[in-house]
């Protein structure tokens, strides 16, 4: 175990908001989970008592009698709000005062810093460069999440769970958002942050990140280990296999909906459930491109003149 | 309906955030104070500096000017100062009562002039603007009317009313003149004053001027001024900014002290009783006033020299750039002298005139070349013969094909001109062709030069190490392996670097050497008598370069190689032939046929087989042959029996019998061969050493004339990488650990300095853990320095950088100073500074020669060469050179001072480099080239008569040391022959030296004292002789003309008249009283 190559990462001044994100995400995870287990119970509560839940509007707290129905945003709100900008403010303060900027003078055309990374929020972009070409995860893959996110309002058809915490009204959702951003996004920022060494090269946490290290590890082409060698044949072969993938995952998905989620699955229409499925079935193929690379040493599956899948 | 339910307390609205807002207040609030601390001190650490500063110098100078208060009383009690103090008051006291009267004069007429001057330029302003209204007036009658105004007021009578309380009217012309006057007037009076005050200042600026020349410090008047200046200081940045270098250096903003006019040691700084801290030290003088006299600060900065981050002033650490970012950090301490290398690249030699700086980075530039470091390494500047040759052999074949494009051209022109229609054509083309025939015959005179440029590149050319093609006429063939498995076991003090070869390596070498070298036979030597050999060897010369004996009994020189074992791998004929002449090759070489030239090649085209500078041109296709050794090592002109002696003695240099090494039997199997010849190239022999076959072999190693500043990526760690991050030595062995300069690592050395101090110490060492075959491995040998020469090393490397600065910052000056640099480069090549002294202190390896410590040989010493261009004529300056001898046929002399026993070698200089140290010497002098002799008036038969009276006086008896040829005197003599003054001095020199030798050359024994300043002239110190009276010109221009038109003849006779010198008497018993002691010569 290298300590001194864990503390060298840890202390580096562009590593400080990774490394403050671990606890703060353990925390506000903790926090959401708690109210909206409280949530769940109060849900439960109401929905055996009908009378309790027409008076009820706040939702954490069961009404209780004197209480104003509504209260205004001033100041209730913006007196909490005001509060937490006042605390970023002091952070922010601090932080800059004791820690400058990490800015490497001079620039020396001819020194490559190795590794080269990315600033802490463009890591899991750049650790996904290894597992597709650049064209689609520099460019293709950002647009498609861009646009998975602006499109959820209009595909999400749960009247329930809005504005407040909750997991049993919104498990789908809450499902998906934990996968998405807690198990790619922030699991690819920490893999590039921490695993990522010399070369790009797989470090575990605690080995040294040494720069003479030589790694045996050939990276092939699915076609390639199927014997296709025309450019044509790759590009038919891995349309068929990226097709074959929609194909039989859209099919599951669909009978997952039907059994676990009738209700939604009959909510949506469908334009609405074909937007969904196919979002959902690109996000997880990217964790499947991940592992195939990373376990069966597979670069592309897809392979045409014009991008590489 | 439900009963109501009681109104219960609303966790929204009723709960208070006022302490939390409070906090959190308070906490911004400090936050804020933090910030603005920050701003302006916590990024501004060089204000504390300041500070500090202003309060510890400021009580420094207190003290000072105390000490300089005492000082001065001390000099104002001079008899002197007082006389001058006197002569100063006394003029006052006279200039005193006229300067009063004048002054009340002034002060009136001051008065009057301001009360007029009041008056007067107010009405100027209205009658200006009038003037400018009438000019500007478009209409002839707007203009009368303001002209008509304007005279009116001119017209009107305007008072003035005078201090003494009188009154007067005046127009405004009356106005005007009256000013003038009164203004003429003061000016007058102005002039009086000063012309007055003139003695009186005179007087007073003497008795200052007096003040200042004897106080060792500052006056306590500067120091005052100095004081005002420390305590009116305001906190703010001190730069320095040179835009046309685009240097910024902010380094005195904390280094306060480092250009004031007073010395300020870390002590001198300290907290008042406190030890010197970080800010003494950053206050403290700069350690070399003459180097920042020299390096104006003003156009240099500081960061050229020592690098850092001159812009940055947020902490120590960023300014010195001691961060993983900067690429020019603060050169350490020990390797300050880096710094030189960035500018003086073209340098050989660094040194001021006094103080020991430039003694690391010299020592590193000599180092590199002397132990071949260049012969796997190109560097720029060293070793630049092959590629000058290469470049002018070039040269010659593009003029050449010039010439015969001339020649065809010229050709077809006469045709052309023969078949022309009209005579205007055809004379306008005979023309042309004509001036090409001409062109080409200016073409041939440049080709000559070129010609006689590449002869001397080729005799320039020299190896580090011995000719390997001789290795059959040389050495005991079964040394030969045993030498290669290390040569620091056989001679600890070799130049030859540890090879780490492993058995099969140094078999397949040495067979491989063996069998191509050449077999030609030596002729017998004759054997001479070891015991007068050993006494040849330590006095003729030898010892200037080469040194004997190991641990404490070795002595001599180290330039060359140590002759202690010398005897058990050397044959004696080779020796002999060695000895006599160590230029003379078993056969000459032809570069362009790549082949040695043995006799057969010669009777092939029925020549005699022989050559030499004279006979320099290959039998089989008459292009120029390689014909002397590629050694630096002179010829001492010894005669055949003193070569016989030196090498009967040296053979018996043994500590075992040279057929007690083991046979080595393997050496003539033609089947390592190949492998051998391998290994050769694999480890770049031919760098240093000529070899069979690879003549034309390159460099190995990595070009290192910008290696300092190579990323520190591209410096390969392997797999110490880490560790040198960590701090952690990596040597383990101990007697390599104390070849680190600075002991082994206790912090960090991931940087270059780290880098090259661990690879000079240990070549191999980046080799340690890893798995390699053979021609893998690094391949630098281990040149066992130690720590110093590493030291030297790393500072030369370090300082080996691209710079930024603008090419005018080199140091490649095109005028004298060139010379003197071109020159250090030949002096340290053939070692000149092993007997001869340049500088004034500057050890040679004579020093140390048991025989030379006993006083009686102290005018055995090689001579100074402090003023050698001032000394000598340049022209006889390069003869001497050719021919130190002086003579064609007496050779086994010295030409200028035969009584010495140390004999001035013959190096078979080329012409070039002859030129080059000749320039060299008028340099370091400054002395202007060409060199116009002066001509002396010719001596009359009264100053003949005088000057002989001097020369032959018993008090200056100079043909008592100097020598006369007469071989019966010149066995006690200890000077050169005045005969040969004619040609080989200068005068003027002649003159200073026979006045002060020794400002000259320190601890001569030619007497000082012999004239002394009588008025406007110098007379002789001792009795004057009689024919003097009436003479009042200066004595020794008498006695120089005197010697520079001596003859032979004159010579004789005067000798005859004087008497011979006493043998074997003293240096001291031989000096006219009140002459300083005589010594090392």
């Amino acid at each position: 175990m290298d300590w001194h190559q864990i503390w060298e990462i840890v202390s580096t001044p562009d590593n400080v908001p990774i490394v403050a994100l671990i606890p703060l995400l353990a925390f506000y995870i903790y926090l959401g989970v708690k109210q909206a287990r409280a949530n769940d119970q109060l849900i439960a509560q109401l929905e055996t008592d009908p009378a309790l839940a027409k008076t009820h509007h706040r939702k954490t707290w069961p009404f209780r009698p004197g209480w104003q129905k509504e209260i205004h945003v001033w100041p209730f709100l913006l007196r909490v709000e005001f509060l937490a900008a006042i605390i970023v403010t002091i952070i922010l303060m601090v932080w800059s005062i004791t820690l400058n900027a990490p800015l490497e003078e001079p620039s020396n055309p001819n020194v490559t810093m190795n590794p080269a990374k990315a600033p802490w929020y463009f890591l899991g972009l750049q650790e996904m460069l290894v597992y597709f070409d650049p064209w689609i995860a520099g460019v293709v893959m950002p647009t498609l999440i861009i646009v998975g996110l602006i499109i959820i309002p209009y595909i999400d058809t749960n009247p329930l769970g809005a504005g407040y915490y909750t997991i049993k009204q919104r498990k789908f959702a809450l499902a998906t958002f934990g996968f998405g951003f807690l198990a790619l996004w922030v699991a690819m920022i920490l893999i590039g942050t921490f695993i990522r060494g010399p070369g790009w090269q797989w470090f575990w946490p605690g080995q040294t990140w040494d720069h003479s290290r030589l790694i045996y590890e050939v990276n092939r082409d699915l076609p390639d280990i199927f014997g296709i060698t025309s450019n044509l044949g790759k590009g038919i072969f891995g349309a068929v296999v990226v097709g074959g993938y929609f194909a039989a995952g859209g099919l599951a998905l669909t009978l997952l909906f039907r059994r676990f989620m009738a209700k939604d699955f009959r909510r949506m229409s469908i334009l609405q459930y074909s937007m969904v499925a196919a979002f959902m079935l690109m996000m997880i193929a990217l964790p499947i491109k991940m592992l195939f690379r990373l376990l069966f040493h597979i670069k592309y599956v897809w392979i045409t003149p014009w991008f590489n899948i | 309906m439900a009963e109501p339910l009681t109104p219960d307390h609303d966790p929204i609205v009723t709960r208070s955030y006022a302490l939390y807002y409070l906090i959190a207040i308070v906490l911004l609030v400090a936050s804020l104070f933090w910030a603005l601390w920050d701003e302006a001190y916590g990024q501004r650490p060089w204000k504390k500096y300041q500070a500090v500063f202003q309060e510890r110098y400021g009580a420094f100078l207190k003290s000072a000017r105390s000490q300089s208060a005492q000082a001065e009383k001390e000099v104002q009690g001079n008899p002197e100062y007082r006389k001058l103090a006197e002569a100063a008051d006394a003029a006052e006291k006279q200039a005193t009562p006229t300067i009063k009267k004048i002054g009340g004069q002034l002060k009136e007429v001051s008065a009057r002039l301001l009360a007029v001057q009041n008056v007067f330029t107010d009405k100027r302003a209205w009658v200006n603007a009038k003037v400018y209204e009438i000019e500007t007036e478009d209409s002839a009658r707007g203009k009368q009317s303001k002209q008509r105004d304007l005279d009116k007021y001119k017209a009107q009578q305007f008072t003035v009313k005078f201090p003494d309380g009188s009154r007067k009217n005046f127009n405004f012309d009356q106005l005007e003149e009256e000013y003038n006057r009164l203004r003429e007037e003061k000016a007058r009076l102005n002039a009086d004053l000063g012309e007055l005050l003139k003695p009186v200042n005179e007087a007073k600026t003497k008795r200052d001027d007096y003040l200042k020349e004897h106080l060792v410090s500052l006056t306590p008047e500067q120091i005052a001024g100095l004081q005002k200046k420390t305590a009116d200081w305001d906190t703010k940045i001190v730069q320095i900014n040179v835009a046309s270098a685009n240097i910024v250096d902010r380094c005195e903003s904390c280094h306060m002290g480092i250009r004031e006019p007073v010395r300020l040691t870390p002590a001198s700084l300290a907290a008042k009783g406190g030890k010197p801290d970080e800010y003494a030290r950053a206050f403290v003088s700069h350690p070399d006033e003459e180097l920042l006299q020299i390096h104006d600060p003003d156009k240099f900065g500081c960061s050229p020299c020592h690098q850092g981050n001159g812009r940055a002033t947020t902490s120590v650490t960023k300014g010195h750039g001691d961060y993983e970012h900067w690429l020019w950090p603060l050169f350490a301490r020990q390797n300050v002298e880096s710094g030189c290398q960035t500018c003086h690249a073209a340098d050989m030699m660094l040194h001021l005139t006094t103080g020991n700086v430039g003694q690391v980075i010299s020592e590193g530039k000599f180092l590199f070349r002397q132990r071949g470091c260049n012969g796997c390494h190109k560097y720029e500047g060293y070793d630049r013969e092959p590629e000058d040759l290469l470049n002018v052999q070039q040269q010659i074949k593009q003029k050449e094909e010039e010439q015969q494009g001339n020649l065809r051209r010229a050709a077809v022109l006469t045709k052309q001109a023969d078949n022309a229609t009209d005579n205007a054509t055809a004379n306008r083309l005979y023309a042309e062709a004509e001036a090409l025939k001409v062109a080409n015959s200016r073409i041939a005179g440049q080709i000559e030069q070129l010609d006689f440029r590449s002869r001397d590149l080729l005799r320039d050319l020299k190896k580090i190490g011995p000719d390997l093609k001789e290795v059959r006429t040389k050495l005991n063939k079964n040394w030969i392996p045993v030498w290669l498995h290390k040569p620091t076991d056989f001679r600890p003090t070799t130049k030859m670097p540890n090879f780490r070869l492993n058995d099969e390596q140094i078999k397949a070498i040495s067979a491989f050497l063996w069998q191509v070298a050449l077999t030609d036979k030596l002729p017998t030597a004759p054997k001479g008598d070891a015991t007068r050999g050993k006494e040849l060897f330590e006095t003729r010369g030898c010892l200037g370069c080469h040194s004997i004996g190991e641990g404490p009994e070795m002595q001599g020189g180290d330039f060359a190689a140590n002759l202690t074992r010398v005897g058990e791998k050397v044959n004696y004929d080779y020796l002999f032939r060695w000895i006599k002449n160590p230029r003379v090759r078993t056969r000459s070489y032809c570069p362009y046929e790549k082949k040695d030239i043995g006799p057969e090649d010669y009777a092939k085209h029925n020549l005699p087989y022989q050559f030499d500078f004279e006979h320099s041109t290959c039998p089989n296709d008459g292009h120029e042959l390689q014909v002397e050794q590629m050694t630096v090592m002179p010829s001492l002109r010894l005669s055949d029996e003193e070569v016989a002696d030196i090498a009967s003695y040296l053979i018996t240099q043994r500590q075992k019998d040279p057929a007690s090494y083991p046979e080595a039997a393997f050496m003539d199997d033609p089947k390592l061969k190949e492998e051998g010849k391998k290994w050769i190239r694999h480890f770049g022999c031919a760098g240093c050493h000529e070899i069979a076959g690879f003549e034309d072999e390159g460099r190995i190693g990595t070009e290192l004339t910008v290696e300092g500043s190579k990323p520190l990526e591209r410096l390969d760690l392997a797999l110490h990488t880490q560790k040198a991050q960590e701090g952690k030595e990596v040597i383990t062995d101990k007697a390599i650990l104390a070849r680190l300069p600075e002991g082994p690592a206790t912090s960090d050395w991931y940087n270059h300095k780290g880098f090259f101090e661990h690879k000079l110490a240990m070549p191999n060492i980046y080799d340690q853990g890893m798995m390699k075959a053979e021609t893998e491995k690094l391949r630098m040998p281990d040149p066992h320095l130690n720590k110093d020469q590493i030291q030297a090393l790393v500072t030369f490397l370090l300082g080996s950088q691209e710079t930024s600065l603008p090419a005018s910052y080199q140091y490649k000056p095109e005028d004298w100073r060139r010379d003197i640099q071109d020159g250090w480069w030949i002096v340290r090549k053939y070692n000149c500074v092993g007997c001869h002294q340049f500088t004034p202190g500057q050890p040679t390896s004579w020093q140390n020669v048991r025989r030379f410590q006993d006083p009686d040989w102290k005018e055995q010493f090689p001579p100074k060469l402090l003023t050698e261009g001032a000394r000598v004529d340049p022209e006889w300056l390069m003869r001497f050179l050719a021919n130190p001898a002086l003579s064609q046929t007496d050779t086994h002399r010295n030409g200028v001072r035969p009584y010495l026993k140390i004999r001035m070698p013959t190096f078979f200089f080329s012409d070039m480099e002859r030129r080059k140290l000749v320039r060299f010497f008028q340099a370091l002098s400054q002395q202007p080239m060409p060199y116009t002799p002066e001509r002396l008036p010719t001596l009359t038969a009264k100053e003949t008569d005088m000057a002989r009276s001097l020369f032959t006086s018993a008090a200056a008896p100079c043909l008592k040391c100097h020598a006369t040829g007469d071989a019966a005197h010149d066995k006690t003599a200890t000077a050169p022959n005045f005969l040969m003054a004619k040609d080989r001095l200068k005068p003027g020199w002649t003159e200073r030296w026979i006045t002060d030798p020794q400002s000259i050359s320190p601890g001569t024994s030619m007497p000082s004292g012999l004239f002394r300043k009588d008025g406007d002239h110098y007379v002789f110190a001792g009795p004057t002789p009689s024919a003097f009276a009436g003479y009042d010109k200066d004595h020794r221009q008498l006695l120089v003309r005197y010697i520079f038109q001596l003859t032979p003849e004159e010579q004789r006779r005067v000798s005859g008249r004087m008497g011979r010198a006493p043998a074997g008497k003293k240096a001291s018993s031989r000096k006219p009283a009140g002459s300083t002691p005589a010594g090392v010569q």
